[in-house]
């Protein structure tokens, strides 16, 4: 049995690996310049890095935070505005870790003071309106952000996708690793027992607020890292841009389309997600928005809980299905 | 810039903000209602104001119908809207827990925006009527005759839920689900319709909340996220699960908003509101009137 | 079939995997007072609310009146005539006492009588009529109580559910609230109590259940099983 189990981890481990090497190999035989794919699973490593840092927060812990938007923005902000003052360069990786670091501070000051205070909806109230302050803030930040047009930056620093689609890759695997570490730890197990039951966890001993703030800033991390790479991405960074909802909206459908609270959740969602999504602004560019809508009131009504829940609710029954259709195939042929 | 306004001009911002925070206001109610019946934060609040708006600029542009006249329309609507809502979605999802029904608004929010943007277009409309310009003095102070019909048809639909809820029994078990959903079964009460009616009335404001806006301002889709953001701040002004509360806290938020807006700049006005809706949240969760407002 | 008021036919009541109750039948006849007991999370509130269809049983019938309840609702559970007064009493705080009482009569059958159920309370519990338009969380323990139970009355039961009424009152609020119950029994209402209080209890009721981790451990008539050796010991804690 315990073999079983070990090999069942391997498998797991291998598939992963071949996985990776898959997206490692990928600009190989692809024009990463031309090429869609490499487009598509840029985006999509991203959007599964923002995921997995709110699954952090509000699936692990759950504490529904609503403002991963401002992290994203302030991450992107902090980009253009260092480079633009000379203080980085492009694809600098100080820039990304001041990025990262700015958002994960900001996140440790909001934390502080909305968590220790605030529980549940109201924590998700706070945190919206965080966003909605920095894209205020940005709005009237005068010469320093440049207001509503935004900040512009030197385009023909441009060389090639590649650096792009993987830095995004190498984000996202060390989003996973951090993940997984955190999880597999007694901190995530501190963190379930928060989110299950908050008195029962500070009863025994678990530094709630501390937990809580940690995973919220690691979150933010990781957030900031993203809105970083994509003001490389865009070189410009305006509100309706980086500050839009949609950096928390979407990422958080992801999350729960895929399953919250699950380390495969939010992968499996984003991919899912980004697919239809793709479909739909293809083949109807027109009510793309709508679909992305009507997508998650159907989730949310038929799925609440998300795929991966119920995968694994309903393993059983589809292994036996399969079992009994290999069976009935062997016997047939013997 | 002055930072020191007149007295004329003090009253004038005043009774700006007041005018403004009374659609606020409005919206905030049913907002509080729904969120203190079933816990549901429904975001997508202000969406239904904006399609409101919508509905009464077509009523107008292809029928004719006067805006205040169209009320009459759009209230049953409403109901009828928000009750399906509830018996086709909100119920089903509500077992799920907060941020299921958090984020089925969302979506809600997401889909109505988008089907709006697609019909109507981004392009920022507005609804005029004969009354719409005129206004008159008393002072110095200047007083627009739709701003006024807005804050009264506002202040009926408040009285007009205010004793729904005190009066009827089914206002009361609206009253007493909110508090103790279990104990309302244990009376007889079917939590599940007492909701639907509390949610068809929270849209039906959101519908009336929406004819007054169109009345006095320009809109577009996105504004209805905005007007769900300002009405919550009204809420946290004003404490959850009161009616009077909602009203207060939404005119509250439309002074700060006016005077911010004049003595700092427009553009701050949101951030200055956000900034103290947050500092509400953290210092005074049960809002700034406390216990006084607990009541209805 | 001799048809008891309210009957339980090996009834299992789960909250997730954990089992609450299993295999519990008892049954009570009009117009007696029929007491449930037994040491706290054995299964009472439990029993109640499954009665109230507040929480699913998983297997098992219950039967009021004759007829199986399988498949109602709570609400049609009180228009059926069966009232709980819960746990903990449960008033509406924010609300006043009259209203209380006024969703108390909420079935649409019981309002032509709501006058006329709030004057009976107010006659069988004077200190509510003080209080009429206080809010009902400023009420004092015992007056909590007396309106929680005033309230399920207004739906005129023909068979009130009390659970653990006596809790946090003081001993003299106590004899005056099983007077009051007997009182409630006299005039025709079937009762069934479920109490801590097993003294008392049994003093009033008819018929007594002992209840053992969701169990029926034993019963009898309460004159009886107070001389049973093994009740006193294990339920009252007295050893011979
Ligand atoms: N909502 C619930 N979820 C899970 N378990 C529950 C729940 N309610 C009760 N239980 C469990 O069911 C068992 C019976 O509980 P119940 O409340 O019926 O006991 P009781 O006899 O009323 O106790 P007391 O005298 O303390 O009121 C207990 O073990 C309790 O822990
Ligand atoms: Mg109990």
């Amino acid at each position: 049995m315990l073999r079983l189990n070990q090999m069942k981890v391997h498998t797991k481990y291998i598939a992963g690996l071949i996985v990776v090497i898959f997206f490692v190999l990928c600009p190989l035989f692809l024009n990463s310049e031309r090429s869609y794919f490499i487009y598509f699973l840029y985006t999509t490593f991203i959007y599964i890095t923002i995921a997995q840092g709110w699954n952090l927060i509000a699936g692990y812990t759950g504490q529904v935070s609503l403002g991963q938007h401002a992290f994203f923005g302030l991450g992107a902000y902090i980009t253009a505005i260092t480079w633009r003052a000379g203080l980085t360069g492009y694809f600098d990786p100080l820039a990304f870790l001041l990025s990262g670091t700015g958002a994960l501070l900001l996140a440790a000051i909001v934390g502080v003071v909305l968590l220790s205070k605030l529980r549940d909806d109201y924590f998700s109230l706070g945190t919206l309106g965080i966003g909605e302050i920095l894209r205020v803030a940005a709005l009237n930040g005068g010469s320093f952000t440049e207001g509503a047009a935004g900040i512009s930056l030197n385009s023909t620093a441009y060389k090639s996708m590649n650096h792009y689609y993987y830095t995004a890759l190498f984000i996202m695997l060390f989003t996973l690793v951090v993940i997984v570490l955190l999880i597999r730890s007694r901190v995530g197990l501190a963190l379930i027992a928060i989110r299950e039951d908050e008195t029962a966890a500070s009863a025994n001993g678990i530094p709630v607020l501390r937990y809580k703030i940690l995973a919220f800033s690691i979150g933010a991390f990781v957030t900031g890292l993203c809105g970083s790479l994509n003001a490389y991405y865009i070189f410009h960074v305006h509100p309706p841009g980086v500050l839009s909802l949609n950096w928390v909206v979407i990422p958080v459908l992801m999350c729960i389309l895929g399953g919250a609270g699950t380390f495969m959740g939010p992968i499996l969602g984003a991919f899912v997600l980004s697919i239809a999504f793709e479909l739909t602004s293809i083949w109807m560019p027109e009510i793309h928005p709508i679909f992305s809508g009507a997508f998650i009131v159907l989730v949310t009504l038929f799925m609440p809980s998300g795929i991966m829940y119920y995968i694994t609710n309903h393993k059983s029954m589809i292994m036996r299905r399969l079992r009994l259709t290999v069976f009935k195939w062997m016997n047939q042929k013997a | 810039m002055s930072y020191f306004p007149s007295l004329a001009v003090f009253f004038q911002i005043i009774i700006n903000g007041t005018f403004l925070g009374t659609m606020y206001g409005v919206a905030a109610i049913g907002l509080s209602l729904i969120f203190g019946c079933m816990q549901v934060l429904f975001i997508a609040q202000g969406t239904m104001m904006i399609l409101a708006a919508y509905s009464v600029f077509w009523l107008v542009y292809f029928m004719s119908i006067d805006p205040l006249i169209s009320i009459l329309i759009i209230i049953p609507v409403f109901l009828v809207l928000g009750w399906i809502m509830y018996k086709g979605m909100f119920q089903r999802v509500s077992q799920a827990g907060p941020s299921s029904t958090l984020l089925l608004a969302f979506g809600l929010m997401v889909f109505m925006e988008s089907m709006m943007l697609f019909i109507w277009s981004p392009n920022i409309r507005s609804v005029k009527t004969s009354y719409s310009t005129s206004a008159f003095q008393i002072g110095d102070i200047t007083i627009s005759v739709s701003r006024l019909i807005v804050t009264v048809v506002a202040g009926i639909a408040t009285c007009l839920v205010y004793l729904f809820l005190k009066k009827t029994m089914t206002g009361k078990a609206i009253r007493g689900v909110s508090e103790d959903r279990v104990t309302g079964m244990l009376l007889g009460i079917n939590p599940n319709r007492v909701s639907a009616i509390t949610f068809a009335i929270g849209i039906a404001m959101a519908g009336v909340a929406g004819v007054a806006t169109c009345l006095i301002y320009p809109f577009d889709p996105y504004f209805g996220f905005l007007f769900s953001l300002k009405a919550l701040i009204a809420i946290a002004f004003g404490g959850l699960g009161s009616v009077g509360g909602a009203l207060l806290g939404g005119i509250i938020l439309g002074i700060l908003e006016s005077l911010s807006s004049y003595t700092i700049s427009p553009g701050w006005a949101d951030a200055i509101a956000y900034a103290a809706f947050i500092l509400v949240l953290i210092f005074r969760p049960q809002g700034l009137l406390g216990k006084a407002a607990d009541k209805v | 079939m001799e048809n008891h008021l309210l009957e339980l036919r090996s009834v299992d009541v789960s909250y997730g995997d954990a089992q609450a109750v299993g295999n519990f039948s008892f049954y009570i006849d009009k117009g007696k007072i029929i007491t449930l007991v037994g040491a706290n999370g054995a299964g009472k509130s439990t029993i109640l609310n499954a009665i109230s269809k507040i929480i699913p049983t998983s297997s098992g019938e219950i039967f009021f009146s004759g007829m199986s309840t399988a498949g109602l609702k709570p609400e049609d559970i009180v228009k059926l005539g069966i009232c709980q007064v819960p746990e903990g009493r449960h008033l509406f705080t924010k609300l006043t006492v009259l209203e209380n009482l006024e969703l108390g009569a909420y079935p649409v059958h019981t309002r032509p009588f709501m006058k006329d159920s709030i004057e009976k309370a107010f006659t069988l519990f004077p200190i509510l009529k003080e209080r009429i338009n206080q809010s009902s969380g400023t009420l004092s323990g015992g007056e909590q109580q007396m309106l929680a139970i005033a309230r399920a009355l207004m739906a005129r039961p023909k068979l009130l559910m009390l659970d653990e009424p006596s809790l946090g009152l003081a001993p003299k609020v106590v004899s005056l609230l099983f007077k009051t119950i007997k009182k409630l029994n006299n005039d025709g209402v079937t009762i069934l109590l479920v109490e801590q209080n097993v003294h008392q209890a049994m003093e009033i009721a008819d018929y007594a259940y002992v209840l053992q981790t969701g169990t029926c451990k034993m019963d009898g008539h309460c004159h009886d099983l107070l001389k049973n050796s093994d009740f006193k010991n294990t339920i009252l804690g007295i050893r011979e």
